[in-house]
């Protein structure tokens, strides 16, 4: 019954699946530059560095309802306030990671390369990004896969994804499709976490320096 | 939503969680008193659906958390015995694989399955919360020096005396920050249990949504994250005290 | 029934035929092993690292159980009675000393009389007693916690946490191998003295032989295989070592150190030398060691040493004649 569902709404459910995946990268992709950028912003700035990783932290702690629901009388419904309020969660995991990946840089080398004559932003460029770019982008990671289940919830501001499937499924409890639809949204979003998080897996391999694998 | 962690907490800021709470609250209270509202509005707003709301909501939240230590905990110390090696690692392994799955998802599926109300919603949540604890707990006890415990049964201390004069002692700090996760997580989920009878405030975010007025929606989503606030600063607070003196 | 040494009054440890084996490696950890420990004595096991000691050790108080052989203590057979009771009676002290951190120094102390059931003024009161015989004021430490203590201070928690419900055994696994040198060398001292005291039966593990020289009454010397190379007094390990393995272990300078163990009273006996014969000498003691002796011959620049005996007397030797004396194998005292 429930294959039957899959194969007779495949094109439907692979786009709502694409849109799903889409979602996600955009708004990772806008709290990965938010996140990483103030990491890089605050570095001399201990003090505002620990405020910013509190409040985004604390940001993590609102039920995401509430914060799309926010959203809302600020930018309507639709694909926006779904975006806005994913990249505000996302910030924190990236946040977080960037500082650890930065502070766990070898302040030998960091040393050797002033020493070297280098200036603050080739240091930051050549040496410290490099370096602390497998924990950063395992921050990322972390922020996709939080934010997959989080889409989920999109569908009440009217976002995209699958989390469509699930509400229909809800809105027509008892009827013919419902549970299909609704267990089809759930699958959904677990294989799309799958498949980022694979994604990242290859990602990682190919950008990590060659000299911190080996 | 991770933050397993416990972080570093510092006196100095402890004030301004809930300082923002009471400005946020008293803030709302003037808005609705100041804005005009039309009949849908302020049925949606009176004091008593709010109250229900917030405590159906808070009774989600107690409910849920009590019974995901009382699994989770047991359950936790039960995978860290020698002879459960192998088991823990599954466990845990299919737990995190679990929090791929949105909690709309869990909530819905349990409701169109068994049917709507506060208990399957409670179902939902434990599911749901259970793996920061138990996560937590085997941690936790992992993380305990092996010395101690060499120390413990060098001196006659029984297995039984060990897991409770040492490990779970130890292990505490760490147990109450999944503990805290958890209680956030619950927080967060019951607000969706709205959408499956169970009631919270969720409902009065989801009137304000159905119904198209701000002022509703606004409403009930700032009380809803005055709510987690509260929350995970008493947790913070709780986290801190209960935390073994010489840790 | 023959003698079995594990019921002779005399003997307080009695491993008889031990063996250890563990299912996934070839050879075995323990192999037969039979050693005699008498009361109150003090002895030290010995030798390089995997072979063994430590795994003999642990079958005392069997947190490791033997696969083979049976052990006895103070005349019974506890190779299967019940091990928590079995260990409540006996002190255990671990090298990273192993202090409950969220617990207070008292109540550390008081951990074992707690379950025994004693009572909770007793415990305090016992507590109090053993900081004190450890050297540390109660008053002040009792109730601080480990982490606010120095490593060579948290082992003396540690030692006193061992001696509270006065066990006759004590089993000590490099006990101040976690503590810094100096530090070390003053514990040693100390618990040398303590032990003059309270005279318990003790065996200690080390992989320092010069640890072992210094605290032994006699040394278990184990080569690889948990093969036994030599049991016995310090003086006779250094003097007549049992084979190549024994030697090689004690290390270069044998010889000299055999000094620091020999009194100079002891090998006076054989000195024939002319007390006119000899220019310059420092004084020395009887009770003092050769070796120290010789340092104040080279100190002083002086040729021989003047033997302050007892009852105004003196003798004077020079220092060829101490230390040809000194060179034979068996000492014979004056």
């Amino acid at each position: 019954m429930f294959l039957e569902y899959l194969t007779n709404n495949a094109p439907r459910l692979l786009l709502l699946a694409e849109q799903h995946a889409e979602l996600v990268l955009i708004s990772v992709a806008i709290s990965a530059v938010l996140g990483i950028g103030l990491a890089f912003l605050t570095e001399s700035m201990p003090r505002l560095r620990q405020t910013l990783l509190s409040v985004t932290g604390t940001l993590l702690t609102i039920p995401s309802f509430a914060l799309f629901a926010l959203m809302i009388p600020l930018l309507g419904l639709g694909v926006a306030p779904t975006v806005a309020a994913l990249a505000i969660y996302g910030i924190f995991p990236v946040l977080r990671n960037t500082v650890t990946g930065i502070e766990g840089v070898d302040p030998a080398v960091i040393d050797a390369a002033r020493g070297l004559g280098m200036g603050r932003g080739q240091r930051l460029r050549t040496v410290v990004l490099p370096l602390a770019w497998p924990v950063i982008l395992n921050g990322i990671r972390t922020a996709t896969i939080m934010l997959v289940a989080t889409a989920a919830i999109g569908a009440v501001v009217r976002g995209p994804g699958l989390g469509e499937l699930i509400f229909r499924g809800l809105a027509r409890i008892g009827g013919a499709n419902a549970l299909n639809e609704a267990l089809a949204g759930v699958i959904g979003v677990v294989l799309v976490a799958l498949v980022l998080d694979l994604l990242f897996i290859l990602i990682a391999k190919i950008t990590t320096v060659r000299g911190l694998n080996v | 939503m991770e933050r397993v962690t416990v972080p570093g907490t510092r006196r100095s800021t402890a004030w301004v969680v809930p300082a923002i709470v009471l400005l946020l609250v008293v803030g709302i209270t003037v808005y609705v008193g100041s804005v005009p509202l039309d009949s849908s509005e302020t049925r949606s707003l009176a004091p008593e659906v709010i109250f229900t709301s917030l405590w159906q909501h808070v009774q989600l939240v107690v409910v849920s958390t009590v019974l995901t230590i009382a699994i989770g905990v047991p359950l936790g110390v039960l995978l860290t015995r020698s002879r459960t090696k192998g088991a823990g690692a599954v466990v845990l392994a299919a737990a995190n694989a679990g929090q791929a799955i949105p909690s709309i998802g869990v909530l819905v599926l349990l409701a169109m399955i068994f049917g709507v109300g506060f208990w399957m919603a409670v179902i939902a949540l434990v599911a749901y919360a259970l793996l920061p604890v138990l996560r937590n707990t085997m941690v936790g006890i992992r993380q305990v020096d092996r010395a101690l415990i060499d120390a413990g049964r060098g001196m006659g201390m029984s297995a039984r005396e060990v897991l409770f004069t040492i490990e779970l002692p130890l292990a505490v700090p760490v147990m109450l920050a999944g503990i805290r996760v958890a209680l956030i997580l619950n927080v967060g989920v019951a607000t969706l249990a709205a959408f499956t009878n169970a009631g919270g405030l969720g409902s009065i975010i989801s009137s304000g949504i159905a119904l198209n007025r701000m002022p509703v929606l606004i409403v009930g989503s700032v009380l809803t994250i005055c709510l987690a606030l509260t929350v995970d600063w008493l947790a913070g607070i709780a986290e801190r005290r209960l935390r073994p003196r010489g840790i | 029934m023959s003698e079995n040494p594990g019921s002779s009054p005399d003997t307080m440890i009695y491993l008889e035929g031990v063996s250890k084996r563990y299912p996934d490696q070839g050879k075995d950890a323990v192999a037969g092993l039979s050693m005699e420990i008498k009361r109150g004595e003090f002895v030290v096991l010995v030798g390089p690292s995997g072979c063994g000691k430590t795994t003999t050790l642990r079958m005392i108080n069997r947190l490791v159980e033997p696969t083979e052989g049976r052990i006895w203590i103070d005349g019974k057979d506890v190779t299967h009675v019940d091990v928590d009771q079995l260990r409540r009676g006996i002190g255990y002290v671990i090298q990273q000393i192993g202090l409950l951190p969220h617990l207070t120094i008292a109540e550390n102390v008081a951990l074992v009389p707690k379950l025994l059931g004693v009572a909770k003024n007793k415990r305090r009161e016992r507590a109090e007693e053993l900081l004190d015989l450890v050297g540390l004021e109660p008053a002040t430490y009792g109730n601080r916690y480990p982490r606010q203590l120095s490593g060579g201070q948290q082992q003396r928690v540690g030692v006193a946490r061992a001696l509270a419900a006065d066990p006759p055994v004590m089993l000590m696994d490099e006990p101040f191998g976690a503590v810094d040198p100096i530090a070390r060398e003053k514990l040693q001292l100390e618990f040398l003295r303590l032990q003059e005291r309270i005279r318990k039966t003790i065996v200690l593990v080390t992989h320092d032989i010069d640890e072992a020289l210094r605290l032994g009454d006699r040394i278990a010397i184990f080569g690889p295989g948990s093969r036994l190379a030599q049991f016995d007094t310090p003086l006779q390990i250094l003097s007549n070592p049992a084979d190549d393995f024994v030697r090689d272990f004690v290390g270069a300078g044998a010889s000299v150190r055999r000094l620091t163990l020999l009194k100079v009273g002891d090998v006076i006996g054989t000195s024939t030398m002319e007390a006119s014969s000899v220019l310059t000498t420092v004084e020395v003691d009887p009770g003092e060691s050769v070796h120290r002796a010789l340092e104040k011959v080279l100190a002083a620049g002086a040729e021989g040493v003047n033997v302050q005996l007892a009852g105004g007397a003196s003798r004077i030797i020079d220092i060829q004649g101490l230390l040809t004396a000194a060179a034979q194998r068996t000492p014979v005292p004056s």
